[in-house]
C-alpha cells in the first residue's frame, strides 16, 4: 500500500491518490451539516461560556472549518473545488452574522481583568474589525482571502462584499452598516499592524494575543498570492523584530501568551495551558517552521497524559479563581493538541489522541457526518479524560484528521499553481454526494474521482468541468469501461450512471447506492 | 451614545499641522503642488534615521528636476528634544529635508494620521539618553496632499527612484489621486 507521507513515482504528494477515508470523509460531512444549517440555527456548536467571547465561539469554529477545507481541498482533493467552494461560501455568509460578531459591542467596553484599569477611555464600539479584535477581523479576512485564493473568484472583493448588518425590530434604533470587502479589511488590518510597531492587533482591548496575529499573517500571504506583494514578508519581519525584545517563548519554555498594549508586559504560560501551545505551534508553524518544530517535542511533552494502549490524553491545565469566580469558557485543549501534532507530523501523539477520543470521546455519526459531541464532563468514573468541546469536537479533530504534515506550512510557502483551473475537475457538487478522492493526474491526462451517495443521494449530480481543451476521452468505472465521448456529448446513460451536456460542463448523476471510482482519461 | 451607521475606513490622512526647522508655521496645504516625502523619525537616532535620510536624499538627487517639485520631510517623534533650532543643526547633512516639529499633541495627531507607530523607551543610555523605535517607513504625497504610496525601509534606492518615478508619471497623468488604483500595499 502507498504510504501517502511519501514522495509519488511522480514527484508530487501522494495524498491526492490516496484520496480521503472513512472517518475524513465524515469530517467532512459534519463540515458540511453544520453549513447547511439555517441562519441563526447553531446546533451542537453551542459552547460551556455566554456570549461568544471565549475560544469556543463560533467565529473559531467557522474559521477553522474552513481552514480544515482549505488544507483538504489544497493536499488531498485538489479537483474538487466543487465540493469545497459552496461550504466556504456558507461558513463566510455565517461569519458575518451579527450573533458572531455581536459580543465586539460588549468586549470592546473593557473591564476584564486585562483592562478594567483603562475601561474609563474605551467606548461601546459596534463595528467588530474597526479597533483590535483582531480575534474576528483576521479570520474575516483570511477566510475571504482564502477563498478567492482557492477558487480564483473575487466574490469578497466587490465593495461592501463584507457587510456587517445588524438591525432589530425591538431595539436599537436604525441599522448599523460596516462595510468592507477584503482588500479594504487587508489594508485595514496591515495598517494597525504597522501602528502597533509590528506586535500585532489587540483581541480584548489592551491584549495583543501571539496566536490572535497568526491568522491575519496568512492572510496577507493570501492577499500577495492573489494580487501580488510582499506584505506577508514585511510583516513577518517587523513582527519578528517587535517580538525580540520580549521574547516569543517563556523562561518555562512555553509561549508566551500576550502582551499587555499598556505596560509592554508578557503574559506567560505559567499554568502550562495545552491550548496556548499547541494553537500558537498549529498556525506559527506556516512562517516560522524551524523554530515550531524545534520546540515542539519539549513542550508537548508536559501536556501529554500516556494512557492504557498507546491512547494520550491531554493534561487539562489548572485555571485559577479570577475575581473570586471561576472561569467558565471552552479552552479547547484536545482538539488544538491534535492539530498541532497533525501539522508537526507527530502521528505517533496523533494516533495516541485519536484513539482516545475513539474510546472516551464519544464518535457520533450524524447524516453522514462524524463528531464528538460535547461533554462538559473533565473524567467518566474511571478517570479518564472525556471532556471535550465543540471547538474540538466539530472542528479541530477533523482538522487534525485532514491536515497533513506541514499542511499550513506547505499551503503558506509553496503557492498553488493557477494551472490548476484549466485542469479538469469536479467543479460542481451535489450536496447528497461524498467525494473521497478527486485528483488530476497530468502525467497520465486522467482525472480520478470517487463519488459515494451513502445510498440516500437522490440528486448525485457532480459536474466536471474545464474539458473543452481535452478532446476525446473514456471513462471508466470501478474499472469497466462506461462510455467515450468528447466535449460535445449529448446524453448517455450507463446503468446508474447518467451523462448529458450542461452548460458549465458534463454532468455525471451517480445515484447508485453503492459507492464507485471513477477515472476519464483524455486523449489530448 | 450615538453609534455610526457605516465605518469609514481609516486610511492614511497623511495631514499635518507642525512648525518647521525655520519655526514657521506649515500644514499640509503649505506644500500642496510639490510631492512630498515624508519620513518620521527623531535627531538622536543612531542607526535607521541617518541610513533613511542617505537613502532618501540620493534618491531626491537621482530624481534631479522632476517636471513636479519633491519636498522632503523629516517629521520628529521626539519633539520634547527636537526643537526647530535642534532639527535645523541636524538637517545641515541632509539638507533636501525639511524638520518639522510641534507640540506633544501635535506630534501625536501627525503620527495617528499617518498611523506611525513609535514610542519612547526607557532610560538605558550612559547619559540618560532614550530611544524612540519608529516606523520607519516613507510616506508619499500626491501635490494635492493625498496619500498615494508608502515605502519600507529595506527599499533599495534604485528600486525607490523607479517607483517614485513611477508614482510622478502615474499621478501627473491622471491629475488625481492614484491610491485607489494602486494594491494596498506600497503603492506605486
Amino acid at each position: 500500500m502507498t504510504n501517502p507521507a511519501e514522495p509519488c513515482r511522480n514527484g508530487g504528494s501522494c495524498y491526492p491518490s490516496t484520496g480521503l477515508d472513512r472517518l475524513q470523509v465524515g469530517h467532512l460531512r459534519h463540515f458540511a451539516n453544520l453549513s447547511r444549517q439555517p441562519p441563526n440555527q447553531w446546533d451542537l456548536m453551542k459552547g460551556k461560556g455566554y456570549g461568544q467571547e471565549d475560544f469556543g465561539g463560533y467565529r473559531f469554529q467557522l474559521a477553522y472549518m474552513a481552514y480544515a477545507l482549505a488544507l483538504t481541498h489544497r493536499h488531498r482533493l485538489p479537483a474538487a473545488p466543487g465540493v469545497f467552494k459552496p461550504i466556504f461560501e456558507r461558513l463566510i455568509g455565517k461569519m458575518l452574522l451579527p450573533e458572531v460578531w455581536m459580543y465586539w459591542r460588549d468586549v470592546s467596553r473593557g473591564g476584564s481583568i486585562f483592562n478594567a484599569h483603562l475601561s474609563p477611555g474605551y467606548v461601546e464600539q459596534w463595528d467588530p474589525v474597526i479597533r483590535d479584535n483582531i480575534m474576528y477581523s483576521a479570520y474575516l479576512q483570511s477566510t475571504a482571502l482564502m477563498y478567492h485564493y482557492l477558487f480564483d473568484d473575487a466574490r469578497y472583493a466587490q465593495p461592501g462584499a463584507l457587510a456587517l448588518r445588524f438591525w432589530s425590530y425591538f431595539w436599537g434604533g436604525e441599522e448599523k452598516r460596516f462595510v468592507y470587502d477584503e482588500k479594504s479589511l487587508n489594508t485595514h488590518i496591515y495598517w494597525q499592524m504597522v501602528e502597533s510597531g509590528y506586535l500585532g492587533v489587540a483581541c480584548e482591548p489592551n491584549c495583543t494575543f501571539q496566536i490572535c496575529n497568526q491568522p491575519a499573517i496568512l492572510g496577507f500571504r493570501l492577499h500577495d498570492f492573489v494580487y501580488g506583494g510582499s506584505i506577508a514578508t514585511d510583516v513577518v519581519s517587523g513582527y519578528e523584530q517587535a517580538w525580540r525584545d520580549f521574547g516569543r517563548i517563556g523562561d518555562n519554555g512555553h509561549y508566551n501568551i500576550m502582551l499587555a498594549q499598556d505596560t509592554k508586559s508578557v503574559r506567560p504560560n505559567v499554568g502550562k495551558a495545552a491550548w496556548a501551545d499547541a494553537w500558537c505551534g498549529t498556525l506559527m508553524n506556516m512562517w516560522n517552521r524551524d523554530f515550531v518544530h524545534a520546540h515542539y517535542a519539549g513542550q508537548a511533552k508536559d501536556f501529554l497524559k500516556p494512557g492504557p494502549d498507546g491512547t494520550l490524553s491531554v493534561i487539562a491545565g489548572e485555571r485559577p479563581l479570577v475575581m473570586g469566580q471561576t472561569i467558565v469558557s471552552d479552552s479547547c485543549d484536545f482538539g488544538w493538541m491534535a492539530a498541532w501534532a497533525s501539522e508537526m507530523g507527530d502521528n505517533a501523539t496523533l494516533c495516541g489522541l485519536f484513539k482516545h477520543a475513539e474510546r472516551h470521546m464519544s464518535p457520533r455519526w450524524s447524516d453522514g457526518g462524524l463528531y464528538y459531541p460535547r461533554n462538559d464532563n473533565a473524567t467518566d468514573a474511571d478517570g479518564n479524560a472525556t471532556m471535550i468541546e465543540p471547538m474540538s469536537g466539530n472542528v479541530l479533530m477533523g482538522y487534525a484528521r485532514l491536515n497533513v504534515p506541514d499542511g499550513l506550512w506547505r499551503f503558506y510557502n509553496e503557492p498553488w499553481n493557477a494551472s490548476r483551473f484549466a485542469e479538469p475537475a469536479l467543479t460542481r457538487v451535489s450536496d447528497d454526494l461524498d467525494v473521497s478522492k478527486a485528483w488530476f493526474d497530468a502525467t497520465a491526462n486522467r482525472l480520478e474521482f470517487a463519488l459515494d451517495g451513502r445510498g440516500i443521494a437522490s440528486d448525485g449530480a457532480v459536474v466536471l468541468g474545464n474539458l473543452r481543451s481535452r478532446g476525446r476521452w473514456i471513462m471508466h468505472r470501478d474499472g469497466a469501461e462506461i462510455a467515450r465521448g468528447n466535449a460535445n456529448i449529448s446524453e448517455y446513460t450507463v446503468g446508474d450512471v447518467e451523462l448529458r451536456q450542461s452548460e458549465d460542463g458534463l454532468l455525471l448523476r451517480h445515484v447508485d447506492p453503492r459507492p464507485a471510482a471513477y477515472a476519464m482519461t483524455f486523449e489530448a | 451614545m450615538t453609534v455610526p451607521m457605516f465605518s469609514e475606513m481609516p486610511m492614511v490622512n497623511g495631514t499635518f499641522h507642525l512648525t518647521d526647522h525655520n519655526d514657521r508655521k506649515v500644514n499640509t496645504e503649505t506644500f500642496r503642488g510639490s510631492f512630498v516625502l515624508v519620513f518620521f523619525g527623531f535627531t538622536h537616532c543612531q542607526v535607521v534615521c541617518p541610513r533613511a535620510l542617505t537613502k532618501l536624499s540620493a534618491a531626491l538627487d537621482a530624481i534631479g528636476d522632476a517636471p513636479i517639485p519633491v519636498t522632503g520631510l523629516y517629521i520628529t517623534v521626539d519633539p520634547a528634544r527636537d526643537s526647530p533650532q535642534v532639527m535645523r543643526d541636524f538637517l545641515r547633512s541632509y539638507p533636501r529635508f525639511l524638520g518639522l516639529t510641534g507640540s506633544q499633541t501635535e506630534i501625536e495627531n501627525a503620527k495617528r494620521s499617518f498611523r506611525v507607530f513609535a514610542t519612547r523607551s526607557a532610560s538605558s543610555l550612559d547619559d540618560g539618553g532614550y530611544d524612540v523605535p519608529h516606523t520607519a517607513f516613507t510616506y508619499l504625497l500626491d501635490p494635492a496632499g493625498q496619500f498615494i504610496a508608502h515605502f519600507g525601509d529595506a527599499i533599495s534606492l534604485s528600486e525607490l527612484v523607479e517607483r517614485l518615478r513611477r508614482c510622478f508619471i502615474s499621478s501627473s497623468a491622471t491629475g488625481k489621486t492614484i491610491n485607489d488604483r494602486l494594491p494596498a500595499h506600497g503603492g506605486c
